[in-house]
């Protein structure tokens, strides 16, 4: 069996919308609703999917920014749940690292890079000053930026070197889990490649384990081991990168991917069809009955509007979520 | 390919700009101003050529020694009981400009901290203290503060405490928008990922990025701190006479603008350029102060 | 071959700033054939948009400004046009989509209303004529019940379909020349397939000729007839898009798809370009790419190359092809 590092078990999320002066409930945004994954150590899983699918809400319930509706995270085995809080602030925070998208917007613009950098330290240790500069001069080069760095702000550095920033302050505490969302696509096309191929060798060098969060297919085929494909707050297939790019199964996996294939003029004079889904990813407020993608699928049948798939084991690690499979 | 002109190219970038020099000059002419202030304020009884209480009703309202009639023993003229209008302003320095800083930190620093904790825990603080915001707000200032001076008596801590009872209020509601605005920031967000505590936030995290508005606000303030002290002095519970405030002394001549136009003016034009002094300081300390602007 | 309808001749358009000049296009010539989409395609701050902008003479004044060149549309040198003469140009024969559609349309007016004050603008039409001119707009762009839709709010509707609005917009004067600026950026993958297909769609019915501004390869791939590859205020490689993909010359361009991630394959480990694009206050001496050019000579560092034609159509500035 993998070295499993953290585990969700059937995250739901809820958020009630309220109305009126006395503040009722009158409807649910179901965000995220019952989704499993397992990360292991060492590697990466890729939540995939568009704008609403529960991608963002997941990480932030991984990153207990979040109270879950139902479900439990399990982290090197134990439930989250049953952590008290001192433990939590203890033995799980700590454990953990955040990139996010924007490097304009994640560091605060009157702080210095080494305060940046140390704030995780500062918070979270009782580490003296001086072995607090001397890590921050060490995670620099790490990330690849140099010790003369520290006394500039962030309005120095390019985008590419922000992130870099980001991904020294991410790696303060040591952790064993970085969350990175969305961690490139902010940056120039050029720089990216920079950036993804730190993250790589950072995972290799202290056996990281990354939960991307990710829209763009060939970034996560590239970074990933293992991809979870989400559509309106829930999983539609999940398993191995290279199975599941090369097999894909689910419809929505499919339009996805043709969707992101690079297509030359030639390859619609040869009249190869790129699959393009009609309409828009329907409300979370009120998701459509039976399979969320049945009002979009291009093969949906029946029986797909009345009945909900289950999430089916396919094969060694490939699961999917689809009646007509 | 074309050889194409580049059409005025090197004209425009042989101009130079005087830019050096005028930044320089805002900087240094309200700097100068201030500073002025300031000593005359500091060092009042060895400035001033009589004390500001000397009543000389013989030489009552003379003019200022450029006018006929005037003469250089009262450079800035008399006022209506014969004290020296010179003299005076630089005593008044001395009250107009402490009582202007001492309100100024008082409600800058109330302010700011209720507004932050209001912006960033948000909801039922945040309720609670707004409403009392408004409240204060919604109170007619001058007559919170007479009721006030009636009370304890008029003096310097009663206007003081009169003005900043009233002053706090605009800058909560300011910090406020801006605290809210903050706490939804990717780097609030990151810091309460590593496990921030929400006083390190407001005070690391949140504070530092308010000191622009907070600046501005403050220099704001100061003209309207001068000329409530001057509405307080007038309606009798300012600073008591026979104490010079630039208030009081603009109060003093009102009457007799037609015949000794210098008794209000005086003060007046020291009020007006103090307060354009602090609001060009600001900006200039704004962009100071913000590392994004300071190499520009 | 169907005729040019706008030729860009050798234009500068340079920024005067308290801090220097910036030459955010530094000599670019491309031109666009009727009914043909031609990609501008580069990183940020390559001077894509602002070529947009000096077409549509938009540039923020005073600071920006052309300093040479030509822009002729359809015979007629726009930067020779007085202000009033080039106002008759804009929305009615070179119109443009910007980016971020979430501020592109105004929130307080009704989908309608926008369309219509385009349509009013351009063309003097009596009232009664005006709906059904904003209806065929918004039928043109396939979008859903545009009856019903009429009498709605920006806010009511999802970015894809305030993309189309804006789009609907757009196309409301019936121009020749569209200059879309990034338009499928702040798009979902699946919407921006769909738009992409659109704006094909809208081509074929309409023999409009398109200016194809973006970041992402994949796109111009998708969209384009020809692309010009565009680093640091240059087009450093012009050429057919399939010519582009199979052979491309310039070093910039063969780095750039080596260094993006592809899905029908597992890369072992991209290629990334080192360092980072040069301030186009300050550009290095010869070649712009040198200092982060894998090939680069000493010739590179000296001098700057110029654009050579290699073959049909296909030019790149770069002394390692000459």
């Amino acid at each position: 069996m993998a070295d499993v590092l953290l585990e969700g078990c059937d995250l739901t999320k809820h958020y009630p919308i309220k109305k009126g002066f006395l503040q009722r409930t009158v409807g649910w945004v179901r965000a995220v609703d019952g989704i499993s994954f397992t990360i292991e150590r060492g590697k990466t899983l890729s939540l995939v999917g568009e704008s609403g699918a529960g991608k963002t809400t997941t990480a932030k319930a991984v990153l207990l920014q979040e109270k879950l509706t139902s479900g439990s995270i399990l982290f090197e085995g134990r439930d989250l749940r049953k952590f008290s809080r001192s433990q939590l602030a203890r033995e799980y925070r700590p454990s953990l690292g955040s990139v996010q998208q924007n490097p304009w917007s994640s560091m605060n613009p009157r702080m210095r890079v080494r305060d940046i950098v140390a704030e995780p330290l500062v918070v979270n240790t009782k580490k003296s000053k001086g072995q607090i500069r001397s890590r921050v001069v060490e995670l620099l080069e790490q990330v690849g930026l140099r010790a003369d760095h520290v006394d500039q702000y962030p309005h120095e550095f390019s985008g590419g070197q922000r992130q870099r920033i980001a991904v020294a302050r991410a790696l303060a505490l040591n952790p064993s889990l970085v969350i990175l969302d969305e961690p490139v696509s902010a940056l120039d096309v050029s720089i990216r490649a920079q950036i993804m191929n730190l993250l790589k060798d950072l995972q290799t060098k202290s056996n990281l384990s990354y939960l991307v969060i990710a829209h763009n297919l060939a970034t996560v085929r590239y970074m990933s081991h293992t991809v979870a494909i989400m559509y309106l707050g829930q999983i539609v297939e999940y398993g191995g990168a290279e199975e599941l790019f090369k097999r894909p199964l689910h419809p929505y996996t499919k339009a996805l991917i043709s969707a992101s294939l690079l297509r030359l003029p030639e390859d619609e004079e040869k009249g190869r069809k790129q699959i393009i889904l009609s309409g828009e990813m329907p409300s979370p407020l009120n998701p459509p009955p039976g399979c969320r993608f049945h009002t979009r699928c291009t093969e949906a049948a029946s029986t797909c509007s009345q009945e909900a798939p289950p999430l089916r084991k396919v094969g060694a690690n490939h699961y999917v979520a689809c009646l007509r499979f | 390919m074309a050889t194409t002109k580049l059409m005025g190219l090197d004209k425009v970038s042989g101009v130079k700009r005087p830019k050096s020099i005028f930044l320089n000059l805002t900087f240094i002419i309200p700097a100068v101003v201030l500073l002025v202030a300031m000593i005359m304020a500091i060092f009042a009884p060895l400035l001033a050529p009589y004390p500001y209480d000397q009543i000389a009703l013989t030489d009552r309202l003379m003019p200022p020694a450029f006018m006929e009639g005037g003469s250089t023993a009262h450079i800035l003229g008399t006022d209506l009981v014969g004290r020296d209008i010179l003299s005076r302003l630089i005593y008044g320095a001395q009250i107009s400009l402490s009582v202007a800083l001492m309100v100024i930190v008082i409600t800058a620093g109330v302010g700011t901290a209720l507004g932050i904790v209001a912006g960033y825990l948000g909801g039922r603080t945040d309720g609670f203290l707004m409403r009392v915001t408004d409240i204060s707000l919604a109170f007619p200032a001058i007559l919170i503060a007479l009721l006030f001076a009636a009370t304890i008596g008029p003096g310097y801590w009663t206007v003081v405490i009169a003005i900043s009872m009233l002053g706090w209020a605009p800058y909560a509601r300011l910090i406020r928008g801006e605290a809210l605005k903050l706490r939804e920031t990717d780097f609030v967000a990151q810091a309460r990922i590593i496990g921030t505590s929400p006083v390190r936030i407001m005070v690391r995290h949140i504070f530092p990025n308010i000191i622009n508005p907070l600046i501005i606000m403050s220099t704001l303030a100061v003209g309207m701190v001068i000329l409530t002290e001057a509405v307080l002095s007038y309606l009798g519970a300012g600073i008591p006479p026979p104490a010079a405030s630039w208030g009081n002394m603009v109060n003093d001549g009102r009457s007799l603008l037609d015949v000794a136009w210098w008794i209000s003016t005086f003060p007046g034009v020291a009020i007006g350029l103090v307060v354009m002094a602090g609001n060009f300081m600001g900006d200039w300390l704004r962009d100071k102060l913000d590392p994004r602007l300071r190499q520009i | 071959m169907s005729k040019v309808l706008l030729e860009v001749e050798d234009l500068h358009t340079f920024f005067f700033t308290r801090r220097g000049v910036v030459k955010a296009v530094d000599g670019i010539s491309f031109y666009v054939r009727e009914g043909e989409t031609f990609g501008l395609v580069g990183e940020s701050a390559c001077g894509k948009t602002v070529t947009a902008l000096s077409i549509l003479r938009l540039l923020p004044e005073p600071a920006g400004r052309i300093v040479a060149g030509k822009v002729v549309f359809d015979g007629t040198n726009l930067l020779e046009l007085d202000k009033k003469e080039m106002r008759a140009y804009r929305g009615r024969e070179i119109s443009m989509i910007l980016q971020d559609p979430m501020t592109s349309l105004n929130p307080v007016y009704s989908i309608g209303d926008q369309i219509a004050e385009a349509v009013r603008m351009r063309h003097d039409l009596p009232d009664n004529m005006v709906e059904p001119e904003v209806i065929s707009a918004l039928r043109l762009l396939k979008i859903p019940s545009p009856e019903t839709i009429l009498g709605e709010y920006p806010f009511q509707m999802s970015g894809g379909m305030r993309q189309r609005v804006v789009g609907a917009i757009a196309m409301s004067c019936r121009p020749r020349l569209l200059i879309a600026d990034e338009p499928t950026t702040a798009l979902d993958a699946t919407i921006q397939a769909q738009y992409l297909a659109l704006f094909k769609d809208v081509q074929k019915k309409t023999n409009i000729s398109i200016i194809f501004i973006t970041h992402d390869f994949g796109v111009v791939a998708n969209m384009c007839h020809r692309v010009g590859v565009m680093y640091a205020g240059k087009i450093v490689e012009t050429a057919t898009t399939s010519e582009l993909f199979k052979a491309p010359k310039h070093p910039y361009t063969v780095a750039m798809m080596d260094s993006v991630p592809r899905l029908d394959h597992k890369d072992k480990r991209l290629y990334s370009i080192k360092g980072q694009p040069p301030s186009l206050m300050n550009l290095p001496p010869g070649c712009r790419f040198y200092p982060r050019c894998s090939v680069a000579t000493d010739v590179c560092r000296k001098r700057e190359p110029h654009q050579v034609e290699i073959s049909d159509g296909h030019s790149v500035s770069c002394w390692r092809v000459q």
